[in-house]
């Protein structure tokens, strides 16, 4: 029995291997100027704020920020298998530990991180053990509901301000490009969790879960392990990105905090980039960023046309933007393909 | 000679693997036709690419004359093709009574439902007795009647059945052969499936033979023997 | 509070009718084609805006405002399965159930873009008249009529289910497509009457909700939790389930909030449902849980 499941173990290696020829983060990480591509578009990126005017240095903060919260969705969605559409809680948690933090109490903003990366876990953890006895979309709507029982319930409570919420003022102290470093680091930080899961144990047991014919030998407690560390990463990093969106947006409130549309936005990062793929938040919170500024004055019909984008893409092209990027990229340039 | 069913070239793919090779099959109207061939020759495969259930990779299916290749499954079944497929798929939580009725769902088959309703109830008098209960309380052989039962209610043309006598006792078999026989000489024409050689050379008029996706031995069932579809049938599949 | 109780099981249970005509479509659909359509709750205020914009524009009678709502939605709803979701649903769960809240996006954002983000209401004499008073209890005209109506929906629909041919079709499609399709039953086809089954119960819970309560274009999102508590208490696809499903939602939460106050109105239904959904993930009344 353990000789076939290490025998399946290397399997599966050798199938990440193989999967792994086809991301274009990899092809390119692994590629002879692999560093110096990696080192120029960091350099690229830590410079920003040298060269850009504020209203550029701001895009890039949203990017980064909704790229982060694509990846925790993503890893969610795309990798475990759990469609979450209560994302939001976490971040309404980040958000809140920061207001805290800061306001009410006066403490150094960096602590609100910390707390918002602690409260966040241990939210998870607790709301793990109903949410996880559900199934499918139950789970959907049950992460959802809980998001929505989060709101109802800041509404009336009397600690965090009811439903006023606060005025985060450490913001008004800080310019554009400190909060830049902020939601640098938030966003390469994300990316960097997730890389690193998918290559580590972790990565190879969520690869088995996809995997049917796998998932046979990974069921039970590994599969709920598997799916609950996901759960508790992703909450973390949405949690301390919920501190950071919030750092910059300088105001918050139950309605907003905890509103469904922070997953609509998720959502339709990760389907229009391409879902369980690194590279597609990245594509997708680009996309999604651009279209929200392009239509800046007409929030509304921005929302109606990313509807739209992502109903199609989910039509023609169920693999996002990046499967698109797959096809076309390893067979005309790398040609790389499996089998 | 007038074929009802005329199939040519067919290849259907399961992912990968190809389930039906170069397939060439001609059903005469009003005979019985018998497919023999073991587990996972390409007959169900075959049955439900006739059906539309399965999208054929290539060649052609002509149902009287007309392309059906690429057609619609409810489509196809309104132009007077019924199957019962393996493991008879009654509705367990309707009645036998409304079970019948979903075959005469069609206008054709509708307008001649209680004529039909008559004779399935002559034709299977448990089925009578039982019309009220639910479907999940028959036995294996009764769901075997209540989808036979159901196909004549479609008042078919023909009727592709899929292994009718699996699992079934030898008595209820013979009974369920023998319905077969007096449908037939009603004119209805019969595709079977058969694992067995006895029985399928026995009743079929013609029978094709097939291994491995492809066929490999046809002919008037009075003229094969059964040493020789056995051979066929066993020589290759031996080493597979 | 003790007073007042028998005020609030009472309202609690009329609420609950409207609870479950909010929820009976999303029901059919579940049981029908098993999609979660995240959209219900959308689809229903889009039939609470057309309504009110067409009474309002028109004669002033909500009645034919409904039935001119009902024809516009019939044909949104052959649009949406028929072009979108038809083309997804044979691909799994996921695509399918992210169509529909692409949809939702999209429907509660052209809200916003044609009637902006105000609150709305249907006017109605309903809502003003009581049927009974006493020094106890007093029954809303309007909550009586929105339970009367869920019930005449519930019963019309379970004849519908059971006695026609076209209900046996929908059944049959829903238990077994393969064999469906075999009896020539288009199950593409039943799936389109079944969204439009939907959207009919949907425009006239949607009319109920809009005399009620006030709405404004993002309200979808709240009354799509109710409906998904609905049918998950009362078993998904269950008809008569939806009605004991409705009525247990309403119960928790107005005697709840009897109990604990007002502002938790909302939050001890949610409340209520985690509970169920974490103990009985298969819903109280359905099939698998009578097993």
């Amino acid at each position: 029995m353990g000789a076939v499941f290490s025998k399946i173990k290397d399997n599966l290696k050798e199938g990440i291997r193989e999967n792994s020829e086809n991301s274009l983060a990899r092809k390119i990480a692994h590629g002879k100027n692999a560093k110096f591509i990696w080192i120029a578009v960091m350099a690229v990126l830590l410079t920003v704020p040298a060269y850009a005017g504020d209203y550029a240095i701001n895009v890039m903060i949203l990017m980064l920020f909704y790229m982060a919260l694509g990846q925790m969705w993503n890893l969610l969605g795309g990798y475990a298998g759990l469609v979450s559409l209560g994302q939001q809680s976490f971040i309404g948690i980040g958000g809140y530990a920061l207001a805290i933090v800061s306001e009410k109490y006066g403490l150094p903003a960096p602590l609100a991180f910390a707390v918002a990366a602690g409260v966040s876990v241990l939210f998870a953890l607790v709301i793990s053990i109903p949410i996880f006895k559900m199934q499918g979309v139950y789970f959907t709507i049950g992460t959802w509901i809980v998001s929505e029982c989060l709101a109802l319930w800041f509404s009336t409570w009397a600690w965090v301000h009811y439903a006023q919420g606060y005025n985060i003022t450490v913001t008004y102290n800080l310019s554009a490009k400190q909060i830049y470093y902020v939601a640098f680091a938030v966003g390469i930080g994300s990316l960097a969790v997730v890389y690193f899961i998918l290559r580590s144990k972790l990565g190879l047991a969520l690869m088995a879960m996809r995997d049917n014919s796998a998932a046979a030998e990974v069921r039970g407690v590994e599969l709920y392990r598997t799916k609950l560390k996901c759960f508790v990463i992703s909450a973390c990093v949405t949690g301390v990105a919920g501190a950071a969106i919030y750092l910059q947006q300088a105001f918050i409130q139950p309605s907003n905090a905890f509103g469904i549309s922070w997953t609509v936005s998720m959502v339709f990062i990760v389907v229009i980039g391409g879902l369980g793929t690194v590279e597609g938040p990245i594509i997708g919170a680009v996309i999604y960023v651009l279209i929200r500024q392009f239509l800046y004055n007409f929030p509304g019909f921005s929302m109606v046309i990313l509807g739209i984008i992502a109903i199609a893409i989910i039509l023609l092209a169920p693999r996002g933007i990046m499967g698109l990027v797959q096809k076309w990229v390893s067979i005309d340039i790398f040609s790389v393909r499996r089998r | 000679m007038n074929n009802i069913i005329e199939i040519s070239g067919l290849n259907v793919m399961h992912g990968d693997l190809r389930a039906l090779a170069d397939v060439s099959m001609n059903i005469e109207s009003g005979k019985i036709v018998s497919i023999i061939g073991a587990n996972g020759a390409g007959k169900s495969t075959l049955l439900n690419t006739i059906m539309g259930v399965h999208a054929p990779a290539a060649g052609a299916i002509r149902f009287e004359g007309r392309d059906i290749t690429k057609m619609r499954t409810s489509k196809i079944a309104s132009l007077g093709l019924a199957m019962t497929p393996e493991g008879s798929r009654v509705f367990a939580d309707m009645s036998v009574m409304e079970n019948l009725l979903m075959g005469a769902y069609l206008p054709g088959a509708k307008k001649a439902k209680a004529g039909q309703l008559e004779k399935v109830y002559d034709m299977f008098p448990v089925l009578k007795e039982k019309s009220a209960q639910l479907a999940s309380f028959l036995s294996g052989g009764q769901r075997q009647m209540l989808s036979i039962a159901r196909a004549i209610m479609m008042n078919p043309k023909v009727i592709i059945c899929d292994e009718i006598s699996l699992g079934l006792a030898p008595v209820i078999i013979h009974d369920i052969y023998a319905k077969v026989k007096e449908l037939n000489a009603e004119g209805i024409t019969f595709l079977l499936v058969e694992q067995e050689i006895k029985r399928s050379l026995r009743h079929a008029d013609y029978s094709y033979v097939m291994v491995k996706g492809r066929v490999v031995m046809e002919g008037k069932s009075s003229g094969l023997s059964r040493e020789a579809v056995s051979d066929a049938y066993f020589g290759i599949n031996q080493f597979a | 509070m003790l007073e007042t109780l028998p005020q609030a099981i009472v309202t609690g249970v009329l609420l609950g009718g409207l609870y479950a005509i909010i929820g009976i479509g999303m029901s059919l659909i579940f049981g029908i084609m098993k999609l979660t359509n995240i959209a219900h709750g959308d689809i229903m205020i889009l039939g609470t805006f057309l309504t009110m914009h067409i009474t309002q524009s028109l004669t002033g009678n909500p009645i034919i405002g409904l039935l001119l709502t009902i024809a516009i939605m019939l044909a949104f709803a052959f649009a949406i399965q028929n072009f979108l979701i038809n083309k997804v649903i044979t691909k799994g769960a996921e695509p399918a159930l992210l169509v529909t809240f692409g949809l939702s996006i999209i429907i509660s954002n052209a809200l916003f873009l044609v009637f902006g983000a105000n609150t709305h209401t249907i006017p109605s004499t309903l809502v003003t008249t009581n049927l009974i008073r006493t020094a106890h209890v007093s029954v809303s005209m309007m909550y009586a009529v929105s339970f009367i109506v869920a019930v005449a929906v519930i019963v019309a629909l379970s004849l519908v289910m059971n006695r026609t041919s076209f209900g046996r079709a929908i059944r049959a499609a829903s238990s077994d497509t393969v064999m469906s399709e075999l009896l020539g039953i288009n199950t593409k086809h039943m799936y389109i009457f079944a969204m439009m089954l939907t959207v009919v119960t949907a425009s006239i819970a949607g009319m109920l909700v809009g005399m009620t309560f006030p709405f404004y274009p993002t309200t979808g999102t709240q009354y799509l939790i109710i409906a998904f508590g609905v049918v998950v208490i009362g078993g998904m696809g269950s008809l008569l389930g939806t009605l004991v499903g409705g009525i247990i939602l309403g119960l928790a939460q107005l005697v709840g909030a009897n109990l604990i106050g007002a502002t938790y109105q909302q939050l001890i239904g949610f409340i209520v449902l985690l509970v169920i959904l974490a103990v009985r993930p298969q819903g109280l009344l359905s099939k698998a849980a009578r097993k």
